[in-house]
C-alpha cells in the first residue's frame, strides 16, 4: 500500500468540491453586513488628479463611500521599499494625485450591494491633468537601460575562451551563422478567478479572505500597510483558481479594501472584474529579443550571443530576465554573451508570470537553434546533442541530475521525429501543410530559504498536515496528504493536508516551481518528527502500554507502535487509551548546504506537429509529446496536469497572447477575455507526456523538483518550428497569427 | 449598471405600449446585458418580449421560416435547416459558444452591435455611442475592423455570421410595430455608417423582429460558411464567407457570395457572382471573380492583411464547394 501512494494517479483530494461547488473561494464569500468595493481606474496615461467629483456618486443608492486621493484611506509608504514587503508594485494607492499609468486605481466605492458599487464607481467624475505616457515599447527600446546584475552576475555578461576579444569576434570567426530579432508583446496572467478580497475585522485584527499564492507574505504585507501588528492580520486564501504569478505579489486592491472595512466599520468584498486585472494586478513585460549563433559546419556552437530588451513599468518591478535564463546555460559553447536591459513604461505594473525569462528567452533561444540546424541542414534534435551542456558554462560545476539527451532521445522515438521531413514545406496532406517541430526545456529547481510544516496524528487514528502554502490548482493539497501518508503508512485519504492560512507553519507560498520541493520536503521531515514525538509520549505517558520502554525499542510502522514482548496498538488505539487528542511536531526544509556545487535545474524536450491551411494559414496543432526530466514525480495525475498546464500556456504565448497598448495613451485596446485571446479547448491537442524518473537527491532527500512552469518554457518555440517546418516561414514576431504567416 | 424598470410584456401590442426611447427590448440578453454593464446602453426600462411567442422553424413551399425568439442553438440543430441551409446551419455553429447559442435568440443575433472596442469602452470616444465624440478606430487597434462600407465617422465590423449566412440566401426581416407589420429583404434593413453610424438599421420606433424569412433556394443544399479566426472557438471572424453554388459538369449556374468580418455590414459580393456565372469553375476563375469583387476594399493600418485572407477564404469556399 505505501508504495503506491506516490507515483500512481492520485485524485485531487479536493476535486469534487470544486466539480460540485463546494469549494469555496474567496469571492463566495458572503460574511454578515457585508458591502462592496468597486475600483475607479484612470482614463489617461500620465498625470495628475485634479480633482474629483463624487457628489453624483454620493448621491446613488446605496453608496456608503466614495475614496480618492483627496479622500484617501491612510496607507503607511514604509512598506513599498521595505525588505518584508510583497506588494506588488513601488506606490500605495490614493496616497497621492499622481497617475502612473492607464488604469491604475484612482479611488474606491463601497456600497450596499456590487451593483451599487458599480454604479456609484461609474457616477465618479475624475479631473486630470494629463502627460502624454511613455507607453511605446518599439520608441522606448533606444533609450533602455540597464537592469543591474542579474542573478548575482553582470547584466552583460561575456564568457570568452582564451584569446577571444569579443563575442563579434568568436561569431566573425564561425563558419556558419544564424539568429534573428524576436518580439512578443505584453502579456497578462488573466486567471479565470478574479482577484477577490473580503475583509473581517473584529477584536482579534483583521481576517483577510484573499485568492493568493502567498498567504503568509500578503499578511505582513497588508499588516505594514495599515498599520497594524502582523500578529492581528490573519490571511485565508482556501481555495485560488489559477495564478500563474499573477497572485503572488500583493496588490492595491485589498489594502483599499481591507482600510475601508475598517473605517466602515463593516466587512468590505472587493472582486475586481477581468478587464481590470489588465491594468490593477500586474503583467508580463513585452521582450524584444536578438539572438545570434556561430557553429562550425559540423554543428558545434563556437559562439552564442544572446541580447534582451524587456520593458518594466516605472510602477515596478519585475522584467523578463530572457538571455541569462536561458542561453547563459543551456548549450555548451566556448564563447557566450548573455545581456539584458530594460526598457521603462508608464505601463501598469510588471510582475512575474509563468516561467519569467524563460518564456520568452527559451522562444528567441530555440527558435534560432532551429534557424541553425535548417542552415546546417542538421537534424535540431542532432544539433542539441552535439552542444549538451554537462557543466555550467564559466563556472565548471555539474547539474545535480540531468537526463535532457533522455528526453530528446525517448520524446523523439515516442513522437516519431524521424518521420520529419527536413525540407521545409515538403509534406502535404490535402490542402494543409504538416510540420513537424521540438525544442528544448529547462527552468531551474528553486527550494525556499526555509519552509515550514507540521504534521499532527489525531486521536482517531487519522492524521494532518499543514503549511502556510497555497493550491492555485496545483494538486499540493493532494501531494502534501501522499507525502505524509506515505511516511506514515496510511491510507491517503487518512491524512488531511490544511493551507492557505498565513498563520500556518511558515511557507513563502506556491511560486517559482518550488512548492513541491519546499513542502514536500518539510512535511516529510514534519511527519518523522511527528512519529518521534509519538514514540516519546508513549514510553513517557503512564498509561500507555509502552510505558517506561526505550524509545529505540518502540519501532512505528504502518500505523502502528509496536514492542518487545508483543506489544502492538495503533496510534489511534494508543492515544485514545491514554486519553490524548493528539500528538504534533513541526520540522522544515532549506537547500542542501552544498548547493553551490551542483546547479539545479528540471529539463524536458517538446516535440509539436502542426497543420497549417495552405490557402488560408490556419493553424491547427495535432499533437504534444513532452518528455520530462524533474526529478521523483509525487503524483503523476497533478504532475501531468501541471504540464498540460504549462504547454497551453506555451500554445497561447505562441498563437493567442498579446495586450495591445496603444503607444499613444497607454490603454490597453484588448483588456477583456474576448479580445485578448488565450486557449480554448479547441485549440488545444492531444498531449503525450511523459516523466522520467531519476529522483534527485542531491538536490533534497525526497528527490523532488518543481514542474509549475517547466511546460511552458520551449513550448512556443516547438510550435514556431513547426509551423517554419510546415511552410518555409519563419515568424518571429508573436503571437503568430494567420496574417504572419501567409503571403 | 444604471437602476433600471424590468416589465415582460405579455402581447405585442403589450410591448408597444410600453416603449419610448429610453426602452430597449429584452431576448436572450447576451448583447444587451453585456452593454448595460459596461455601462454603453443605459435604458430606462427593459421590456422582456420572451413571452411573445414569436417561435416556430418551418419550412414551406414559400421557404424557410424562422421566428425571431428561435434560439440559435435550437436553429443549428434543426433539421430541415441543416438539411436545406446548411449555410445557415454552419454560420450559427461557427458563433459564439454553446452556452451563448443556447440563450441568444435569432432577432437578437441580427441586431447585435458591433465588437469596436472603443464603441464597448465608454471612457473612449465613439460616433456610434455618442454621435460627434470621434472615432479613435480610425487610426487605433483596428484590426478587426471593416475595410467595405467604412466612413470617416466608423469603421466597425458588424459582428453576426448569421446575418452574412442570410444576406448571402436574399433573406427577409419581418417586423412589427406600433405602426402596423412591415417586411425588409435584410440586406436593405443595415444601414451604411456614413455620418450617421449610430443609426445602425431600418428600425422604426417600438418595432421588433418577428421572424426571418429564407426564401426557397434548391441549390441552398450546397452551401456553406467558412469562417476564419485567431482562435478555432468562440471568437469572432476575421473573415468569412457564405457561399451557396449551383454547379453543372463544372460550370457555374448560379452563386451567392456574401462576406463577413470584413464589412460594416453583412457583405454580398454581387460583382464576383456576377463573374462567375456561367463559367467553369477554375481556381483562376474563382479568382478573377472574387478580386473582382472585392476590389473596393480599403484596409486600415492593422487590417491590411483582411483583403488578401478574405480573397483566399473566398476561393478556397467556392472550390471546396465545387469539388
Amino acid at each position: 500500500m505505501t508504495a503506491e501512494i506516490l507515483g500512481r494517479g492520485r485524485a485531487r483530494v479536493e476535486g469534487p468540491a470544486k466539480v460540485t461547488g463546494a469549494a469555496k473561494y474567496a469571492a463566495d464569500l458572503h460574511p454578515s453586513g457585508l458591502a462592496y468595493g468597486y475600483l475607479v481606474l484612470a482614463t489617461v496615461g500620465r498625470g495628475t488628479v485634479t480633482a474629483v467629483d463624487a457628489e453624483a456618486a454620493l448621491a446613488s443608492p446605496g453608496v456608503l463611500a466614495v475614496y480618492s486621493p483627496f479622500n484617501p484611506l491612510k496607507l503607511y509608504g514604509g512598506i513599498v521599499h521595505s525588505d518584508q514587503s510583497f506588494l506588488g508594485q513601488n506606490w500605495l494607492p490614493l496616497q497621492d494625485a499622481e497617475v502612473r499609468h492607464h488604469g491604475q486605481i484612482v479611488g474606491l466605492v463601497v456600497a450596499d450591494t456590487f451593483e451599487q458599487a458599480r454604479r456609484g464607481a461609474a457616477l465618479v467624475r475624475v479631473v486630470y491633468d494629463a502627460r502624454p505616457p511613455v507607453a511605446d515599447f518599439a520608441a522606448a527600446l533606444p533609450n533602455a537601460v540597464s537592469p543591474g546584475p542579474i542573478n548575482g552576475e553582470p547584466d552583460v555578461l561575456d564568457l570568452l575562451a582564451p584569446g577571444v576579444p569579443s563575442i563579434e569576434a568568436a561569431l566573425a570567426a564561425a563558419p556558419v551563422r544564424a539568429g534573428g530579432t524576436y518580439t512578443q508583446p505584453p502579456k497578462n496572467p488573466v486567471p479565470l478567478e478574479p482577484h477577490a478580497t473580503v475583509a473581517v475585522w473584529d477584536q482579534a485584527g483583521l481576517t483577510l479572505h484573499l485568492g493568493t499564492q502567498a498567504a503568509m507574505p500578503s499578511a505582513l504585507t497588508v499588516a505594514a500597510a495599515l498599520g497594524q501588528d502582523p500578529a492581528r492580520v490573519r490571511v485565508l486564501s482556501e481555495h485560488v483558481g489559477g495564478g500563474f504569478g499573477g497572485k503572488l505579489y500583493t496588490w492595491a486592491h485589498p489594502l483599499l479594501t481591507a482600510a475601508a472595512a475598517q473605517a466602515l466599520g463593516r466587512p468590505v468584498k472587493t472582486v475586481i472584474t477581468h478587464e481590470q486585472m489588465f491594468s490593477v494586478t500586474g503583467n508580463r513585460t513585452p521582450v524584444h529579443q536578438t539572438v545570434e549563433l556561430g557553429a562550425s559546419a559540423d554543428g558545434a556552437l563556437q559562439a552564442v550571443k544572446h541580447e534582451a530588451v524587456s520593458g518594466l513599468s516605472t510602477s515596478g518591478l519585475i522584467f523578463e530576465q530572457a538571455a541569462h535564463t536561458t542561453s547563459r546555460y543551456l548549450y555548451k559553447a566556448p564563447n557566450i554573451h548573455v545581456a539584458q536591459k530594460v526598457a521603462m513604461l508608464d505601463a501598469p505594473p510588471s510582475t512575474w508570470m509563468r516561467a519569467p525569462g524563460e518564456e520568452p528567452g527559451s522562444f528567441a533561444l530555440e527558435s534560432a537553434m532551429d534557424e541553425l540546424a535548417a542552415k546546417l541542414n542538421l537534424d535540431p534534435v542532432e544539433l542539441r546533442l552535439r552542444n549538451y551542456s554537462t557543466v555550467v558554462p564559466g563556472r565548471g560545476v555539474p547539474w545535480s541530475s540531468k537526463h535532457l539527451d533522455e528526453c530528446y532521445r525517448l520524446g523523439a522515438a515516442r513522437f516519431g521525429w524521424n518521420r520529419r521531413a527536413q525540407r521545409p514545406g515538403s509534406v502535404r496532406e490535402g490542402d494543409w501543410l504538416i510540420g513537424y517541430g521540438m525544442a528544448s526545456a529547462a527552468y531551474p529547481g528553486n527550494q525556499f530559504p526555509y519552509t515550514m510544516a507540521k504534521v499532527r496524528l489525531r486521536a482517531d487514528g487519522g492524521a494532518e498536515v499543514s503549511s502556510a502554502t497555497a493550491d492555485l490548482g496545483t494538486g499540493m493539497r493532494t501531494v502534501l496528504s501522499s507525502v505524509v501518508a506515505e511516511r506514515l503508512g496510511l491510507p491517503g485519504e487518512r491524512v488531511a493536508a490544511v493551507l492557505g492560512d498565513s498563520v500556518l507553519p511558515m511557507n513563502y507560498g506556491a511560486f517559482a516551481s518550488a512548492g513541491t520541493a519546499s513542502t514536500a520536503t518539510a512535511a516529510r521531515a514534519a511527519a518523522s518528527a511527528a512519529v518521534a514525538q509519538l514514540v516519546q509520549v508513549a514510553v513517557q505517558n503512564a498509561a500507555s502500554p509502552f510505558h517506561g520502554l526505550d524509545p529505540k525499542d518502540v519501532v512505528y510502522a504502518e500505523g502502528r507502535l509496536t514492542g518487545p514482548g508483543g506489544l502492538d496498538a495503533a496510534f489511534g488505539e494508543l492515544l485514545t487509551r491514554i486519553d490524548v487528542s493528539g500528538v504534533e511536531a513541526q520540522d522544515g526544509s532549506a537547500p542542501p548546504p552544498d548547493a553551490r556545487n551542483f546547479a539545479v535545474h528540471s529539463f524536458g524536450a517538446h516535440f509539436c506537429e502542426v497543420r497549417v491551411h495552405a490557402w488560408t494559414s490556419e493553424v491547427r496543432l495535432r499533437r504534444f509529446t513532452s518528455v520530462i526530466d524533474a526529478g521523483r514525480i509525487v503524483n503523476e495525475r497533478t504532475a501531468r496536469s501541471q504540464i498540460a498546464g504549462g504547454l497551453v500556456f506555451g500554445i497561447g504565448q505562441a498563437l493567442f497572447e498579446g495586450s495591445v497598448m496603444e503607444p499613444a495613451s497607454g490603454r490597453t485596446a484588448n483588456a477583456n477575455l474576448a479580445e485578448y485571446l488565450i486557449p480554448v479547448n479547441a485549440d488545444v491537442p492531444v498531449f503525450d507526456i511523459q516523466f522520467l524518473s531519476h529522483p534527485d537527491t542531491n538536490f533534497n532527500e525526497f528527490g523532488a523538483r518543481g514542474i509549475g512552469e517547466l511546460g511552458t518554457v520551449g513550448s512556443a518555440a516547438a510550435i514556431a518550428n513547426a509551423l517554419f517546418n510546415a511552410t518555409g516561414r519563419r515568424v518571429r514576431d508573436l503571437p503568430v497569427t494567420v496574417d504572419k504567416l501567409f503571403g | 449598471m444604471r437602476a433600471f424598470e424590468y416589465a415582460a410584456a405579455r402581447t405585442p401590442a403589450d410591448a408597444f405600449a410600453r416603449t419610448t426611447p429610453r426602452t430597449a427590448y429584452l431576448a436572450g440578453g447576451t448583447t444587451l446585458v453585456d452593454l448595460m454593464k459596461l455601462g454603453v446602453v443605459e435604458p430606462d426600462a427593459v421590456i422582456d418580449i420572451n413571452g411573445l411567442g414569436l417561435r416556430g422553424i418551418r419550412l414551406d413551399r414559400d421557404g424557410l421560416r424562422v421566428g425571431a425568439l428561435e434560439r440559435m442553438s435550437d436553429v443549428a440543430e434543426h433539421p430541415v435547416v441543416a438539411a436545406e441551409f446548411p449555410v445557415v446551419a454552419q454560420a450559427l455553429q461557427a458563433s459564439a459558444s454553446p452556452q451563448i447559442r443556447n440563450m441568444a435568440s435569432i432577432g437578437g443575433n441580427l441586431l447585435q452591435r458591433t465588437r469596436c472596442g472603443y464603441f464597448r469602452d465608454v471612457a473612449t470616444a465613439c460616433n456610434k455611442r455618442q454621435p460627434g465624440s470621434g472615432c479613435p478606430a480610425q487610426t487605433g487597434a483596428n484590426r478587426g475592423h471593416a475595410v467595405f462600407g467604412t466612413s470617416a465617422s466608423c469603421v466597425a465590423t458588424h459582428a453576426s455570421d448569421l446575418a452574412v449566412a442570410l444576406v448571402a440566401l436574399d433573406a427577409r426581416v419581418e417586423l412589427a410595430g406600433p405602426a402596423g407589420r412591415r417586411e425588409v429583404p435584410l440586406a436593405d434593413f443595415y444601414r451604411l455608417p456614413g455620418d450617421s453610424p449610430q443609426v445602425e438599421n431600418d428600425l422604426r420606433p417600438g418595432e421588433l423582429v418577428t421572424a426571418v424569412a429564407v426564401p426557397r433556394l434548391a441549390f441552398a443544399r450546397r452551401s456553406t460558411y467558412l469562417k476564419v479566426r485567431d482562435r478555432q472557438s468562440y471568437e469572432f471572424a476575421l473573415v468569412s464567407v457564405a457561399a451557396a453554388l449551383d454547379v453543372r459538369n463544372g460550370t457555374v449556374r448560379d452563386v451567392r457570395l456574401a462576406v463577413g468580418g470584413v464589412g460594416t455590414r453583412p457583405w454580398r459580393l454581387p460583382l464576383a457572382e456576377q463573374a462567375l456565372r456561367g463559367k467553369r469553375l477554375t481556381e483562376a476563375t474563382a479568382r478573377q471573380a472574387v478580386e473582382a469583387g472585392t476590389a473596393d476594399a480599403r484596409p486600415l493600418a492593422f487590417n491590411a492583411f483582411k483583403p488578401a485572407l478574405l480573397r483566399r477564404t473566398a476561393v478556397r469556399t467556392l472550390l471546396a464547394l465545387g469539388g
